[in-house]
């Protein structure tokens, strides 16, 4: 049986602040199958980024448990978790997404020099990506010499080119037009249908559910699912 | 390493313009030391190059050999002191003479007693005088008219010295200077004064006797009385009036340098390390370990100074092989690897403060986009 992308069970995520402490997310249950897309659609401050950041081993839970790809990562360490994000996901972020000193295919080759190390079936895999996201011709291109719809395409590259369990994009088209934000999505709906690789959407522009398997609404750290 | 090499050469400008400026640091450097130790060999070659392991003053002289008379009976005092094997006599003079092209130019004239208490150390051509008239040269000095064979006439007197030897640094103040025998020296003063008699030694050189060390010679000739001075070969050079002041304000400009070029260095990767804190954040956040991004900015640091060090290098090693005035410059070997090392060292640890930086960041600043603030 194929294990789910991301299985959290009752997540909490609670900060302090001075004598306060900040409920981010609240007995959070959430199961994302293999090759599922979930749209996380929530105001801002409602817990999105957090969820996805413990999801994504960016952020550790308060309580809790989080298996990702059937590895149980709630007791990791920095130094686990940092393993962990070489390997198991992809990341597309809402402001920094490339490196401005790696051209396009250096900035997916630098996931391979993170972690495998794995060489010249790394370099054919960055070729591949850069070809089905249509950039291949921008590879010795510098993230300054690209569009923002071209950036966020490497980005996405990019986020495959460890072969992740689960991708989590943040607000992936809110530098992007209409247009250009569609053409993105179809982009990474077909890219993970095609691989079968699970994603989060985070969101909160509900054109952008269509795109996906199913909608997670948060509020107040609160899921609720459709 | 995929990261330091592919950021240098995509902002080579930058790195450029860091390791230029580091090169020309460099260079004043190990050019300022080749300077100071030319300056201060061109001052006092002649007294740490020269065979007697102890020097004997009077403290009136104030460790200037020219200023220092010793008297018959400090004379009877130092041969008598514990210690002491031989004694010699050295005496010195300043004259105006006329070198081997007919100019007239100032010479100092050093007098040796004993060969083995006054003489230069070591001849690199020639040989030691056998015959009056005869004199060692300093090497420095001879495409100024006072080379091997050449002829140097004292003025006013005409007292005839012909070069039969050639030591390496055996300069007394920067200028033309020349070994002879005392008997020569003597002469030479008279043909100058013919009515001011025998010069009385200005120095004594003292060998210790068989077991003795100079150390316990200084103390024993020091004990004798409070009129007497005595100096080991290398305290007399270090003691003489100015080098002190000389080596202090070279030390002044090499701790200034000192600062200057880790401040340099660290300000730089501080302030790219500012630049591209997003990139390390996102780095971090796809699983770039802390450590890999410091090693990372080290590695760029040592290779910036390492690259610095040889233009400066470079641009040091044909300027150290020429004369500058009458100051032999030289490749100082030692400098050369003492502030390789410094230098590298200092430019790394400079840029510990970036790499602090670095290890702080955290991940989670790039889902909210802290990195950019």
């Amino acid at each position: 049986m194929t294990q789910p992308a991301l299985q959290m069970s009752d997540v909490r995520k609670v900060y302090s602040m001075a004598d306060n402490e900040v409920v981010a997310l609240d007995h959070a249950t959430l199961t994302v199958g293999a090759d599922e897309i979930i749209a996380l659609v929530g105001p801002s401050g409602s817990g999105k980024t957090t969820l996805c950041s413990i999801a994504g081993g960016i952020l550790s839970a308060t309580e809790g448990s989080i298996a990702v790809g059937g590895e149980e990562i709630t007791d990791y360490g920095d130094k686990e978790l940092t393993t962990f994000r070489q390997n198991k996901v992809g990341f597309v972020f809402q402001s920094v997404n490339l490196v401005p000193f790696l051209n396009a295919r250096e900035n997916l080759l630098v996931v391979d020099e993170l972690g495998r190390r794995e060489g010249k079936p790394a370099r054919d895999r960055a070729d591949r990506l850069l070809d089905e996201l249509g950039l291949a011709d921008r590879a010795k291109n510098l993230p300054s010499q690209l569009s923002g719809g071209q950036k966020q395409r490497v980005a996405i590259g990019r986020a495959l080119m460890n072969e992740p369990e689960l991708v989590l994009f943040d607000e992936p088209t809110s530098a992007l037009d209409t247009e250009l934000g569609q053409q993105v999505m179809e982009l990474i709906r077909s890219e993970m249908k095609s691989r079968g690789t699970a994603a989060i959407v985070v969101t909160h522009d509900e054109r952008i559910t269509s795109y996906c398997d199913r909608t997670v609404h948060i509020t107040d750290g609160v899921l609720n699912a459709d | 390493m995929f990261l330091a090499f592919r950021e240098m050469s995509r902002a080579k400008v930058r790195f450029g313009l860091l390791t230029v400026a580091l090169g020309m640091l460099v260079f004043l450097i190990l050019f300022q030391t080749s300077l100071q130790n030319g300056l201060l060999t061109s001052f006092v070659g002649a007294i740490r190059n020269q065979t007697a392991p102890v020097l004997v003053y009077s403290v009136d002289g104030q460790r200037v050999i020219q200023g220092s008379i010793i008297t018959p009976d400090l004379e009877q005092l130092v041969e008598e002191a514990d210690g002491v094997g031989e004694v010699g006599r050295i005496g010195q003079g300043t004259f105006s003479a006329t070198n081997a092209d007919g100019e007239l130019t100032d010479v100092t004239v050093l007098g040796y007693e004993v060969q083995d208490l006054g003489a230069p150390a070591e001849l690199v051509e020639g040989r030691y005088p056998e015959s009056a008239g005869e004199a060692i040269g300093s090497s420095n000095d001879a495409d100024a008219g006072f080379g091997l064979g050449e002829t140097i006439v004292v003025q006013p007197g005409g007292y005839e010295i012909t070069i039969v030897g050639l030591a390496d640094d055996v300069q007394l103040n920067a200028g033309a200077t020349l070994f002879v025998t005392y008997g020569d020296y003597v002469d030479a003063v008279k043909s100058v004064n013919p009515d001011a008699g025998d010069p009385l030694p200005n120095v004594l050189g003292v060998a210790p006797a068989d077991g003795v060390g100079p150390e316990e010679v200084v103390t024993s000739v020091n004990g004798q009385s409070t009129d007497l001075d005595a100096l080991t070969r290398s305290d007399a050079a270090d003691e003489t009036p100015g080098v002190a002041q000389v080596r202090q304000s070279f030390q002044v400009i090499f701790l200034l340098y000192g600062l200057v070029i880790p401040c340099v260095t660290g300000l730089f990767f501080l302030i790219i390390t500012f630049q591209k804190s997003g990139a390390l954040t996102l780095l971090r956040a796809i699983g770039a370990p802390a450590k890999r991004l410091v090693s990372s900015l080290l590695l760029q640091a040592v290779i910036i100074v390492a690259a610095g060090y040889a233009i400066g290098l470079a641009l040091y090693t044909p300027l150290s092989q020429r004369r500058l005035g009458g100051i032999q410059l030289r490749f100082e070997t030692t400098a050369v690897v003492v502030w390789a090392v410094l230098l590298l060292v200092l430019g790394i640890g400079s840029s510990l403060i970036s790499a602090r930086r670095v290890l702080k960041i955290d991940p989670i600043e790039a889902t909210t986009g802290g990195a950019n603030r």
